[in-house]
């Protein structure tokens, strides 16, 4: 085949005109993917994500020495297949070695046969259920950034112990979705550990309209405490039948939603007393970092900061992702802000940093996850439209566990 | 014992008034354009959020909205019927299906976009408040006071069918298309009526939801199903089938919470086994007369 000159010198210079930039754009950026649920019921999960791993970005500077860093979100739509598509879409197509997200189980663990074709290193600030623990945990690119479901009920187990002395009894209401199911296990064997008795174990369906057949059944047991092992939307339907029922249980337990500024509007006058579970609450002080005092600010600085650019109050999810997030580039610039996962990872294993949710330092976890940071679960209680914290010791703001109220 | 029965009684029928609201305005929509309105539910919602929104914004209570959200969700009503389903009354059945899914979908994306997937809800002190009967019997004010808007609105709209023009000539069209248009029946302006009214009750039941649900942008798709299966049982063309078969999931579901070990978990698979079972036994519902010859 014969091709002039001007045929071969056309032809360079459009290969010249899309390659080299490409090639540029590939030396100076470092590129991390972030499957988010941005859209769909996740949502609230994923965009806090989302203004965490912004925020931390933006205060980090946007640059690694003098490569930009460049975020590449793609919504999960919360759908199992779409996270499917975007972990493929982020691993194979645009070649991404780091990744941060999803956030919700679900979804990290329809990620989890796509991650495993290349084995980006993959910071996971969230996903509690340890599912994503029992096939991956070992796996070294696997960073866990967020407290297994077992730390919640260790934590609220023995703080409850702590607080109300032995012999308690207990009456668990779960949900039959997977958070529900994955959660029962840990909430019977931590409770029982501390000497609470259990005495009903009771199944709610997620979305339940009417609660009001299980609530009578623990209303004839008369236990101490009743820990609601549910979501947020269930979380608010039980919260409201039990203060309507005016069940009189002492001390109401739930997970991680008491803590969440829906779940307390939507829960009026009943979410007085309500104890729950979190790693962030306004109100735990946390001192700067003195090594990195910029990205880890004082808490109270880092929650101004927050409040400046998004115009409310953060949540756990919010300070998670922002943790992780500034982690990971400290690793990657410490690794010489090379895009080298392996390099990274060692980076990443070394850190050990204050953060506004505690001590940044990866090490395995109870159930056998290689790098898990961040295990030290918050105990707070709903007091009078504000929290008290109960645990741990250098968070504590209240030594007293307030009974739950009821309508009178 | 007694008690025990008493309480499945009491909460039976608060839970029936419940799934009246959610039902009845999808029956009345398909009892006159024979078309399931599959954004049903999402139209609850946006009433359950217009609700909240007057709750928190201007401080009036859902009950008072509710009015002004029925007029609104109405008015929302006829126009999405002009723009949307006026164009395929005569269409294939699919296309209808398609075209309510489709909508549902983008009320429910919207909604998303707007207010974000965070879980809502009105506060009113009713909300909040009970009345014991005897020392188990326990009557929750807020769900006593939907059961009665459940019959009141049911009344008033087996009323309005009965005995105002408009509603004989909704009836007519419901009855005979072709006859009721040789009448003189302004066949389509019917069909627009009906549907703004069918949206008018989910906008309303929405606001009476704000209170009794969390609100999120996903709650219409748990209500949909809900009255679907009701009016399916009850008899798709039928207002007084769908308040029978209202009551009856209700009752089957609250008596098998109580009742079974773990029931709460079972009650509604075996409420939908029950449901199947009595479609076995009338193909048309409880008293629809869908499927039969006119």
């Amino acid at each position: 085949m014969y091709l002039s000159r001007s045929s071969l010198m056309v032809a360079f210079s459009v290969l010249a005109t899309v390659a080299l930039p490409a090639m540029g754009h590939a030396q100076d950026t470092i590129k991390i993917g972030a499957p988010l649920s941005i859209s769909g019921k996740f949502v609230s999960y994923g965009a806090a994500a989302k203004r965490g791993v912004e925020m931390a970005v933006d205060i980090y500077g946007g640059k690694i020495g003098n490569k930009k860093i460049e975020v590449l979100f793609r919504d999960t739509q919360s759908d199992p297949q779409v996270t499917v598509n975007s972990f493929t879409q982020l691993l194979v197509e645009e070649k991404v070695n780091f990744l941060i997200g999803p956030i919700a189980t679900p979804m990290a663990m329809a990620g989890l046969p796509a991650w495993r074709r290349t084995k980006a290193l993959w910071v996971v600030p969230g996903a509690t259920t340890p599912l994503l623990e029992e096939e991956a945990g070992k796996e070294p690119m696997l960073f866990h950034t967020f407290p297994y479901a077992y730390y919640y009920h260790l934590s609220l187990a023995r703080s409850l112990r702590e607080k109300l002395g032995p012999g308690k009894t207990v009456a668990i209401i779960y949900s039959d979705d997977a958070y529900g199911r994955e959660h029962l296990p840990y909430a019977q064997k931590y409770f029982t550990q501390e000497g609470f008795k259990i005495v009903a174990e009771e199944l709610v369906r997620s979305g339940a309209t009417d609660l009001n057949p299980v609530l009578a059944k623990i209303r004839r047991v008369k236990p101490d405490i009743l820990l609601g092992v549910v979501q947020t939307t269930d979380g608010i339907q039980l919260t409201k039948q039990v203060y309507v029922q005016r069940l009189n249980i002492p001390y109401l337990v739930g997970t991680a939603y008491p803590q969440l500024k829906q779940w307390q509007d939507a829960s009026g006058d009943a979410q007085e007393g309500w104890v729950g579970v979190t790693t962030y609450i306004p109100g735990m002080k946390a001192k700067a970092d003195p090594k990195y005092p910029k990205l880890f600010m004082d808490s109270d600085a880092w929650i101004a900061e927050f409040t400046k650019r998004y115009n409310r109050v953060p949540e756990f999810i919010d300070v998670g992702a922002y943790v992780s997030t500034c982690m990971l580039l400290i690793a990657i610039e410490n690794a010489g802000g090379v895009d080298d996962k392996e390099k990274v990872a060692e980076e990443l294993k070394k850190l050990d940093v204050s953060t506004m949710i505690g001590r940044g330092h990866f090490e395995p976890s109870i159930g056998g996850t290689l790098n898990q940071a961040f295990a030290d679960v918050v105990v707070h209680q709903r007091v009078k439209g504000t929290d008290a914290i109960l645990f741990p010791k250098e968070f504590e703001t209240a030594d007293k566990l307030e009974q739950a109220t009821y309508a009178k | 014992m007694a008690s025990l029965i008493f309480q499945i009684m009491v909460d039976s029928l608060l839970l029936g008034g419940v799934y009246t609201l959610m039902a009845v305005g999808l029956s009345l929509a398909f009892g006159v354009t024979r078309i399931i309105n599959f954004a049903h539910g999402d139209v609850v919602m946006y009433g359950a959020y217009a609700a909240f929104f007057a709750f928190v914004g201007l401080n009036v209570d859902p009950l008072l909205s509710l009015v002004f959200v029925a007029v609104l969700g109405g008015i929302g009503g006829y126009l999405l019927f002009k723009l949307t389903l006026d164009r395929i009354l005569d269409a294939a059945s699919i296309n209808q299906v398609l075209l309510t899914f489709g909508l549902g979908l983008v009320l429910q994306n919207v909604a998303v976009i707007l207010w974000t997937g965070d879980e809502r809800s009105t506060t009113p002190s009713y909300a909040f408040d009970s009345w014991f009967i005897s020392d188990d019997v326990v009557v929750a004010k807020g769900r006593l006071i939907a059961f009665g808007l459940a019959i009141a609105f049911v009344v008033l709209l087996l009323a309005w069918l009965r005995w105002s023009e408009l509603g004989r000539a909704t009836r007519a069209v419901s009855q005979n298309r072709a006859a009721a248009s040789l009448m003189g029946i302004n066949v389509r302006a019917m069909y627009g009526l009906s549907f703004a009214l069918s949206t008018a009750f989910g906008t309303a039941t929405g606001a009476i939801m704000s209170f009794l649900l969390p609100i999120t942008p996903f709650m219409g798709f748990p209500i949909l199903v809900k009255a679907f299966a009701i009016i399916i049982l009850g008899g798709l063309d039928s207002i007084v089938g769908t308040v029978i078969g209202a009551f009856f999931l209700a009752t089957a579901e609250t008596t098998i919470a109580y009742v079974v070990p773990q029931g709460i978990g079972w009650a509604e698979g075996v409420a939908f086994f029950l449901l199947v079972m009595v479609l076995i036994a009338r193909p048309n519902g409880i008293l629809g007369t869908v499927g039969r010859d006119a």
